[in-house]
C-alpha cells in the first residue's frame, strides 16, 4: 500500500495487428468479460479499444446502486449471481470495491404497487433471495426519514425491502477489474476509436481502430448507450433499442442519515447515500432518444420536489451537481446478449438500460464462457434478440407499456 | 468585538443596527449586513470549520463561497456557507464536523498520518481480511459527511419559484453586465440581470482607487447601478445566482429574500431569446505549504472585509500575490492602518508602474519574482517564507494575515455548461472563450479584459450583439462598437507560476477534500492521466465549493506534471448547480395535484375512503373493512351505486371515423348497430391488449365510446399516432372531463332507475347490451347502457358532469326505500373478479396478448386492409402453447385465497395470481391466475407459493370461468 | 439541455409539452406475407443514429398533432428540413 506507484493497468503498449478476441468498449461489461476470460477461460490475447478512457461512458456515470429484486425468473438468478460476486472480486482483485450492503427499500404508494411487488418478492424467495414486503411503520423503521404521513401526493403504503442489496463503489469496479484483466495479459488501448468490423463470408475478420487494423475472429460490442448505434454502423444490425440521456445527483455531504437505498416508483426517484456522506438521487429520463449526456432543468427541479415530500427533512440540504449517462432501453427492459448469431464470431452485450452496473459481473463472466466455448451458456438463453420477433417480450416491467421509448 | 472602519462610501454594514445571534450556545453581536461570517470575525473567530479528511483547521479564504472553509450548522441546516449569508436576527450557528471544538479537534491528529493515505488508499486497504471492512465502512461513514441533518428537521420559511421569460439575460452585475443590460435596454429589449451579491456593481463596487479623475470605482459602479435601477425595461434580480445555463437559452438561478420579500428564497428559471455572460474573474489560488492556514485569504476577500465591512483583516501582513489588484489592496489596506512586512510579487516586471510608486511612498518592500513557499503556525499563521520563484533564496517574515493569490481567472461555467468551448490562453494564462454556444455572448474580464473602459465597452457591445440575435440591431453598428473596443487595451499578461518551489505534501490543490499535490502526483503515476480522472481518483474539485479552487490550477498542474505543452491544456468539467441549491429552493411551491371526480365530496361525507388512481382520486373503500363485506353483499342482493367518472370517454366522428376505428379496435367496427353496445379492445403491435371498452353508434359516422381509466389521458394520441400517415377525415373529443358515469348495480337497479326516468326500462323494452339516450325530468340528457361488469343486472349512465350530482341525488332518493348504498373500487373489483370480466394491467401485463386473456372473441380476423393495430402479432403467436394465459381457480379443500401477486410453481416459477379473493358469495377461495399454456386445462392443479410462505405451499385446481353466475343470467335479467 | 420542438400549428414550444413518437418508419407495410422479421423490423427495431434523424412528435399539451422533425440527438437541436437532407 506504501509502495511506489504503479500504473494500474499496465504502461501503454503499441496496439498489434492481431488478437485473439477485441472488445470494443472499455466499460464495464467488457472489463469483466476480459476478466473472465483470461481468468476461467485461459485466453489471454485480448486488446479491449476504448475511444476515450475507461469507465468514460455509464460505468462512471451510474449511482452504484446493486440489487438482485428483478421481476423474472430469466433475470433474477443473472442479478443473484452478480449481487454474490462483489465480495469475491473484492479478494480476487484484491482491489477494495467497497460493497456496502445496506438493503434496497422500495417503497409502494398504492394497493396494486403492493400486489405487484408481491410477485416480485415471491420470485426473489424462490430463488433464494432475500425480500420482504413490509408495511409503512416498518419502513419508517428503517429509514425514520421517511415521511409516512397521508400529507403527499403518493402516501407510502409498504415497502420492498431488499436486504442483500446495496451500493458499491463504480469507479473502484472499472479501476479493479482494469488492474485484474491488465495483470492477466489483457491490452487496454485508451483514446484508441473502432471505426468498422470487418468480416467475409459471414464471419469477422478484424477490427479496424484510429490506431490501425487489428485481424481477429471474435469481436464484442459492449459500449453501453454507444452500443446499439455502433453495431447499426458497423455491420447493419439494428436493435430495438432507444438510447435516453439519465441523470443522477448528489447534495452535499452529510453525517450517516441514510442507512439504506430508498426508491420510489411513483415518485420517479431513487436516493442512497454514499460512502462520502453524499446523498445521491436519481431515475428521471427526458423521454426522447439522445446522446447528449446533458443534464436538464427540469428534472433536478422534480428529483427536489419529489424529495422533500417522502424524506421532508432533505429540504434542507444542498444540490451540489448533477451529471448525465447514457441508457439504452429496450421494450421490455431486459438485456440483448448474442453471439455467432449474425456473423460467426460476431458477439453483442447491450440493452441494459439503467441496470448495466449492477449486472456487469456476471454478465462478464457468461458473455466470456459464451466466447470462450462459442456455446450459449443456459443463464443468457433467455436474452436472446429473437424473443421480439416471438412478440414474447421479457415481462421485467409490469405495467402495460405502449412502447414509449422510456417504457 | 472588533472596531469597525468608519467613513467609507463602500461600506454595507450599517453600524447603527446590531444584530444578536447565537454561536455554539453563547449570545454574539454583528451588524445589519455582516454576513455570518464577517461578523463572526469581528467577534475574533478565526477559526470557522476543520477539514474533511484531516481535520485541518480552516479560516475565511473567500467571499464568495469558492470553498468550504466557512460552512456551518445554520438553523439546523448544515453545510451553509458562512461567508456569503447574510446574519439574520437570532440565529443559531454551530461547528460542524469537529471533535471537541474548532479550535481543540481531537480528530486534527490524523493530520499527521497524511503518509498513509495517498490518494485512492481505500481502494488498497481495508479489505482483508473481509471481516474488517463492514466495521471500517462504519467508521468510514461517520467520519466522511460534512454537516448533520436530523431526520426529524422540519424547513421553516417561504420558497416560492417563479418562470419569466425575456428577450435578453444578463448573468453578472458587474461593469460589463450593467453596460451589456443598458446598450441592450436601449435598443427597446426586456432584459433581466442577475447579480449574485447583494448589491450591483461587481469589482467597482468595492474599490476605491480613481477610476477616472474624480470619480472611484466604486462612484462608477454606483452611477452605472442607478442608470440600470432606472432603465424600465430592465429586471434587476440581486442576490440571485445563476446555477444553470442550457441550451435554447434556458437559465436558472435563485434569489434570496430581503426582509420585505414575501419569500425566503425563490428558484428562477428564465427563457430568453439571447445571454450575455458577465460573470468576471475569481482569483486564482496560490499553492505553497499550508497554503489554507486561517490567516490566509484572497485579495478580493481582504480588501472587502475592510471596505464592505469594515473589517481590517489582521495587524501585520504579507502578501504573496501575482497581479495589480494584489498591489491595490496592498494599498488600499495600508492606507487603512494594516502594517505589511513585505508584498511578494511573483511577476518580475510588468507591474502598474503607479502602484508600485505607491507602495515605495509607504515604505512597502515589494519583492519582484518572489513568493510564499510555507504558512507557519498550527492553528493560524504566525510567519510565511518567501522564496525567489525558482527556490534559490528565502526569507522569513512575520505576520497574522497573509494575502495570498496567484492570479485570476475567469468564471465561465455559465458557458462551458451549454458546451461552449474555452481554450488555454498563453498570454493571460486563461481559459478564454473559444467557441461560444449560440445566442450566447461572453463580456468583460470573461474576455480576459481588465482596463476598466475596455470592460464597459465590451459590455456595451455583448448588449448589442444580444439585440441583433433578437433583430433589434444592426451588424454596422455592432461594427462600431468593435471598433470602439479595439482602441482600447487589451488583456494584459498573465502570472505562469502553477506552484510554489515545494513539494507539495501539503499544499493543497482542493480544500473541500483535502487534496494534495502529492496526490495528484499520485494519481497521475498510477495511470490516471487526464484531469477528469484525476478528480474521479483524489475527489479534487468534487466538494461544495463546486471546484472553485481547483478548477483552474488542476489542469495547469496536470499538464506541468506530466510535462505536457501548454495547447494540450483543457479545461475542467462544471456541472449545474453551479451554486449548492437548497432542495426546498428547486421544490418551490409544490403542489399535489390530482383530479376528482364530480361525486368526489359527496362520496367523502359517505365515508369514502379515497385513494390515489392514476392521476385521479377515487373512492377505494366505504368502511374500514376492507374485504367490502357489506358493499359486495349489498350488490349482490340487492342495488348499489357506483361513480365511474373516471372512464375515458370520448367521441369520433367524421366520414372515415369507421376506418380509425377499424385501425385500432381488434372487432369489426362496421357492424355496429344503434342501439346496441359493442364491447371491444385495442392492441399494441405485439399484439398485447392495451385497452377495453365500448363502443356505441350515435348517429352516421358518428360514435361514442369508452376507454379504461389509465388509457383516458393518450387515446387520441394512440388514435391519431396509428393512422398518421393515412390523411383520414374524422374528428375526436375526448369528454372523459365533461361527462360523469353512475353504475347502478344489483337486482333492484331496475326498479330504482324507473322511478326517475320517464321511458320503459323492462328488460323486453331495454335489454342486456343494450343502449338507448334519454332526458330526465325533459332536461338532463342520460347515454344509458345495459351492461354487466359486476355480473349483476346493471346501469350505466354517462351524464353531464354539471348533472351528475343531481342524478345522484334522484338515484339515492329513489333508493332509499331499497337501503340502496355506495360501493367502491374495491368491492367492484371483487364482483367482477368472481364473475372473471378482467382488469387490464390486473389479469394482463407487458407480455399479455388478447389471446393469452381470453378475449380472443373479439377478434376479427377477416380484415386485413384495415391494418389493425396487433393483428400480424396475434397471427404470428396464435399457436405459442408457452405464453401465460389466464385461467380461473378455486382453493384446494375449501382453503383460503392467496395473496395478490403470490406465484405458481413447480420446480420453477409457472405463473401468478392475478386477483383472488374469499369470496363472500361463493363461500371459497377463488381467483384468476395467468399461468404457463401446460397448466390451462380445467381441474389441473396449481402449486402456489406466497411470499414467506417457506416449505409451505397451497394448493388450487383451474377451473371453468366465469365462477360466478356462468350462464349470465343476472346481468340479463 | 432545453429542448424546445416548433409544432407546425403552435410554433416553437417546450419539448415537455411533447410526446416523442419513434424515428420515422414510413407506413404500415401491408400484412399479406409479412414474415416475423419483417413486423419486428417496423414495430421494434431502431437505427440509433448519433446525429440527424427525421422522427415523429405528438403535441400533447397543445393542438394534439402528430408532426414530424429533423432533430440532431447529439445536441437535441432541431435542424431545418432542407439542411438535413443534405
Amino acid at each position: 500500500m506504501f509502495s511506489k506507484q504503479k500504473p494500474l493497468w499496465g504502461k501503454k503498449k503499441k496496439l498489434k495487428s492481431s488478437y485473439d478476441v477485441v472488445l470494443i468498449g472499455g466499460g464495464l461489461h467488457n472489463l469483466a468479460t476480459a476478466y473472465y476470460l483470461a481468468k476461467n477461460h485461459g485466453v489471454t490475447d485480448i486488446a479491449i479499444i476504448e475511444k476515450n478512457f475507461i469507465g468514460f461512458g455509464g460505468a462512471g456515470r451510474n449511482t452504484a446502486i446493486v440489487r438482485a429484486n428483478q421481476r423474472t425468473q430469466h433475470n433474477v438468478p443473472l442479478y443473484k449471481e452478480a449481487l454474490d460476486l462483489w465480495p469475491v472480486l473484492t479478494k480476487e482483485l484484491d482491489y477494495n470495491l467497497m460493497f456496502n450492503n445496506c438493503g434496497n427499500l422500495n417503497l409502494m404508494h398504492s394497493e396494486a404497487a403492493m400486489k405487484a411487488a408481491r410477485t416480485t418478492i415471491s420470485t426473489a424467495q424462490f430463488h433464494g433471495v432475500e425480500s420482504h414486503l413490509i408495511d409503512a411503520k416498518e419502513a419508517k423503521e428503517l429509514v425514520p426519514a421517511l415521511n409516512i404521513s397521508d400529507d403527499i401526493t403518493f402516501p407510502i403504503h409498504g415497502a420492498m425491502f431488499h436486504p442483500p442489496g446495496g451500493i458499491v463503489r463504480h469507479d473502484a469496479v472499472v479501476w479493479g477489474l482494469a488492474k485484474g484483466a491488465a495483470e492477466k495479459g489483457v491490452e487496454i488501448h485508451q483514446q484508441t476509436e473502432a471505426l468498422a468490423v470487418g468480416t467475409k463470408n459471414g464471419k469477422v475478420t478484424s477490427v479496424t481502430t484510429s490506431e490501425g487494423v487489428i485481424n481477429t475472429k471474435q469481436v464484442l460490442i459492449s459500449a453501453g448507450g454507444y452500443s446499439a448505434g455502433l453495431i447499426n454502423g458497423m455491420l447493419g444490425i439494428k436493435l430495438p433499442i432507444s438510447v435516453l440521456t439519465i441523470q443522477a445527483m448528489v447534495t452535499q455531504p452529510l453525517k450517516p442519515l441514510l442507512n439504506h437505498v430508498v426508491s420510489s416508483g411513483a415518485y420517479h426517484c431513487y436516493a442512497n447515500q454514499t460512502l462520502k456522506g453524499e446523498i445521491a438521487t436519481g431515475a428521471h429520463m427526458d423521454p426522447w432518444p439522445n446522446y447528449t449526456n446533458l443534464s436538464t432543468a427540469h428534472f433536478i427541479k422534480h428529483q427536489a420536489e419529489a424529495l422533500c415530500e417522502f424524506l421532508p427533512c432533505l429540504k434542507g440540504v444542498r444540490f451540489m451537481r448533477i451529471w448525465g449517462g447514457l441508457a439504452d432501453m429496450t421494450p421490455d427492459m431486459a438485456p440483448i446478449l448474442e453471439g455467432n448469431n449474425h456473423f460467426d464470431g460476431f458477439f453483442m452485450n447491450c440493452g441494459w438500460g439503467y441496470f448495466g452496473f449492477k449486472s456487469c459481473s456476471s454478465a462478464g463472466k457468461y458473455m466470456a464462457e459464451y466466447m470462450a466455448t462459442n456455446h450459449c451458456p443456459d443463464m443468457l438463453k433467455p436474452f436472446a434478440l429473437k424473443r421480439y420477433e416471438e412478440h414474447k417480450l421479457m415481462g421485467e416491467t409490469a405495467a402495460l407499456v405502449s412502447y414509449s421509448p422510456d417504457n | 468585538m472588533m472596531n469597525r472602519l468608519n467613513n467609507l462610501a463602500t461600506l454595507q454594514i450599517d453600524s447603527s443596527r446590531k444584530i444578536s445571534f447565537i454561536f455554539r450556545g453563547k449570545r454574539y453581536y454583528g451588524l445589519e449586513g455582516d454576513t455570518i461570517a464577517t461578523a463572526l470575525y469581528s467577534n475574533g473567530i478565526r477559526i470557522f470549520a476543520r477539514s474533511l479528511k484531516y481535520h485541518r483547521p480552516r479560516g475565511l479564504y473567500s467571499l464568495d463561497g469558492e470553498c468550504s472553509n466557512t460552512c456551518m450548522e445554520v438553523d439546523g441546516i448544515p453545510n451553509v456557507r458562512c461567508e456569503n449569508t447574510l446574519l439574520k436576527d437570532a440565529m443559531e450557528i454551530k461547528e460542524q464536523n469537529v471533535k471537541g471544538s474548532l479550535e481543540n479537534d481531537k480528530m486534527s491528529v490524523i493530520d499527521k498520518m497524511d503518509w498513509m493515505m495517498p490518494a485512492g488508499f481505500y481502494y488498497n486497504t481495508m479489505h482483508k481480511p473481509a471481516k474488517i471492512w463492514p466495521i471500517a465502512m462504519k467508521q468510514i461513514r461517520k467520519v466522511a459527511g460534512l454537516g448533520t441533518l436530523s431526520p426529524d428537521f422540519k424547513m421553516t420559511g417561504k420558497y416560492d419559484e417563479i418562470f419569466p421569460t425575456t428577450d435578453v439575460c444578463v448573468i453578472g452585475g458587474g461593469p460589463a453586465g450593467m453596460s451589456a443590460a443598458l446598450s441592450a435596454a436601449g435598443k427597446g429589449l426586456r432584459v433581466i440581470l442577475l447579480e449574485s451579491r447583494p448589491v450591483l456593481g461587481g469589482f467597482f463596487e468595492y474599490r476605491l482607487k480613481e477610476y477616472k479623475e474624480g470619480q472611484s470605482f466604486h462612484e462608477r459602479a454606483r452611477e452605472l447601478a442607478a442608470q440600470v435601477e432606472e432603465a424600465e425595461n430592465i429586471r434587476v434580480f440581486t442576490h440571485a445566482s445563476m446555477i444553470g445555463a442550457y441550451n435554447n437559452n434556458l437559465i436558472t438561478g435563485f434569489q434570496i429574500g430581503r426582509e420585505s420579500d414575501c419569500f425566503d428564497e425563490r428558484y428562477i428559471e428564465i427563457r430568453a431569446q439571447s445571454v450575455i455572460v458577465a460573470t468576471g474573474c475569481i482569483e486564482r489560488p496560490l499553492l505553497f505549504e499550508n497554503n489554507e492556514r486561517p490567516g490566509i485569504m484572497q485579495t478580493g476577500c481582504a480588501l472587502r472585509m475592510a471596505h464592505t465591512y469594515g473589517l481590517l483583516p489582521g495587524k501585520e501582513a504579507v502578501f504573496s500575490i501575482g497581479h495589480d489588484l494584489g498591489l491595490e489592496t496592498a494599498i488600499s489596506l495600508y492606507d487603512l492602518g494594516l502594517k505589511i512586512s513585505c508584498v511578494a510579487d511573483i511577476r518580475r516586471e510588468g507591474q502598474d508602474s503607479e502602484l508600485v510608486a505607491q507602495l515605495r511612498e509607504r515604505n512597502i518592500e515589494l519583492l519582484k519574482g518572489s513568493v510564499a513557499t510555507m504558512a507557519h503556525g498550527a492553528k493560524q499563521v504566525n510567519k510565511v517564507t518567501i522564496a525567489t520563484v525558482n527556490g534559490t533564496a528565502s526569507q522569513d517574515y512575520n505576520c497574522d494575515l497573509l494575502v495570498a493569490s496567484a492570479g485570476l481567472t475567469p468564471v465561465t461555467s455559465a458557458i462551458t455548461v451549454v458546451r461552449g468551448r474555452l481554450k488555454y490562453d498563453d498570454h493571460t494564462g486563461y481559459f478564454l472563450p473559444d467557441q461560444m454556444p449560440e445566442k450566447m455572448h461572453a463580456t468583460g474580464r470573461v474576455l480576459g479584459l481588465d482596463n476598466a473602459l475596455a470592460i464597459e465597452s465590451s459590455g456595451r457591445l455583448a448588449g448589442l450583439q444580444a439585440a441583433f440575435d433578437c433583430k433589434a440591431c444592426s451588424i454596422a453598428e455592432i461594427g462600431e462598437a468593435e471598433n470602439e473596443l479595439e482602441k482600447l487595451p487589451g488583456p494584459t499578461q498573465g502570472t505562469k507560476l502553477v506552484i510554489a518551489p515545494v513539494k507539495g505534501r501539503k499544499s493543497f490543490i482542493c480544500f473541500d477534500e483535502d487534496t494534495t499535490i502529492k496526490n495528484i502526483n499520485q494519481a497521475i503515476d498510477k495511470g490516471f492521466d487526464v484531469p477528469e480522472l484525476i478528480k474521479r481518483f483524489t475527489s479534487a474539485g468534487t466538494g461544495p465549493g463546486q471546484g472553485g479552487i481547483p478548477g483552474h490550477n488542476l489542469p495547469l498542474y496536470v499538464a506541468q506534471y506530466q510535462k505536457l505543452p501548454s495547447i494540450s491544456i483543457r479545461s475542467t468539467t462544471v456541472r449545474p448547480p453551479i451554486v449548492p441549491t437548497l432542495l426546498s429552493t428547486y421544490a418551490g411551491t409544490n403542489h399535489a395535484m390530482f383530479k376528482r371526480t364530480p361525486m368526489d365530496e359527496m362520496q367523502r361525507e359517505d365515508g369514502g375512503v379515497f385513494r390515489n388512481i392514476g392521476v385521479w382520486q377515487r373512492a377505494r373503500y366505504f368502511s374500514n373493512d376492507f374485504s367490502c363485506k357489506a358493499e359486495i353483499e349489498n350488490v349482490r342482493s340487492n342495488v348499489g351505486i357506483l361513480d365511474g367518472s373516471t372512464l375515458g370517454k370520448f367521441r369520433i366522428s367524421g366520414p372515415d371515423a369507421v376506418k380509425a376505428l377499424e385501425r385500432v379496435f381488434v372487432s369489426d367496427m362496421s357492424k355496429i348497430k344503434e342501439g346496441r353496445v359493442k364491447y371491444s379492445a385495442m392492441c399494441n403491435d405485439d399484439g398485447c391488449v392495451i385497452d377495453d371498452g365500448i363502443i356505441v353508434k350515435q348517429g352516421e359516422n358518428d360514435f361514442y365510446f369508452t376507454t379504461s381509466t389509465g388509457r383516458a389521458g393518450s387515446t387520441i394520441e394512440w388514435i391519431r399516432y396509428h393512422t398518421r400517415y393515412d390523411g383520414w377525415d374524422f374528428h375526436m373529443v375526448n369528454l372523459t372531463d365533461s361527462m360523469g358515469v353512475i353504475n347502478l348495480s344489483g337486482p333492484n337497479a331496475r326498479k330504482v332507475l324507473e322511478k326517475i326516468v320517464d321511458i320503459d326500462i323492462s328488460n323486453e323494452a331495454f335489454g342486456f347490451s343494450e343502449y338507448r339516450e334519454f332526458k330526465i325530468k325533459d332536461t338532463i340528457s342520460v347515454r344509458a347502457m345495459r351492461l354487466g361488469f359486476v355480473g349483476e343486472l346493471s346501469y350505466e349512465l354517462h351524464v353531464p358532469s354539471s348533472y351528475m350530482k343531481s342524478v345522484w341525488l334522484m338515484l339515492n332518493e329513489a333508493g332509499k326505500e331499497f337501503n340502496i348504498r355506495n360501493f367502491g373500487v374495491e368491492a367492484q373489483n371483487v364482483l367482477r373478479m368472481e364473475k372473471c370480466h378482467i382488469i387490464l394491467g390486473q389479469e394482463s401485463e407487458q407480455r399479455t396478448n388478447l389471446l393469452d386473456v381470453g378475449l380472443g372473441f373479439l377478434w376479427d380476423r377477416n380484415k386485413p386492409k384495415a391494418k389493425t393495430v396487433g393483428a400480424v402479432a396475434l397471427r404470428q403467436a396464435e399457436s405459442d402453447q408457452t405464453r401465460l394465459k389466464l385461467v380461473g381457480f378455486k382453493m384446494e379443500n375449501s382453503g383460503r385465497a392467496p395473496r395478490d401477486g403470490s406465484l405458481i410453481v413447480d420446480e420453477k416459477v409457472r405463473g401468478y395470481i392475478c386477483t383472488a379473493r374469499d369470496s363472500f358469495t361463493l363461500k371459497e377461495g377463488v381467483g384468476m391466475a395467468l399461468v404457463e399454456g401446460d397448466l390451462t386445462k380445467i381441474g389441473t392443479r396449481l402449486e402456489i407459493y406466497e411470499d414467506e410462505c417457506g416449505d409451505d405451499r397451497i394448493y388450487g385446481k383451474v377451473v371453468q370461468m366465469p365462477l360466478y353466475d356462468p350462464e349470465g343470467t343476472r346481468m340479463k335479467m | 439541455m432545453a429542448l424546445t420542438i416548433t409544432c407546425p400549428i403552435c410554433g416553437k414550444r417546450n419539448g415537455y409539452e411533447f410526446k416523442f413518437g419513434g424515428e420515422e418508419r414510413g407506413p404500415r407495410p401491408d400484412e399479406k406475407d409479412l414474415t416475423p422479421e419483417a413486423w419486428c423490423d417496423y414495430v421494434h427495431m431502431n437505427n440509433c443514429v448519433a446525429g440527424v434523424q427525421k422522427e415523429w412528435w405528438f403535441h400533447r399539451d397543445g393542438c394534439g398533432s402528430w408532426f414530424t422533425i429533423h432533430r440532431d440527438t447529439t445536441t437535441n437541436f432541431e435542424v431545418e428540413k432542407a439542411e438535413a437532407e443534405k
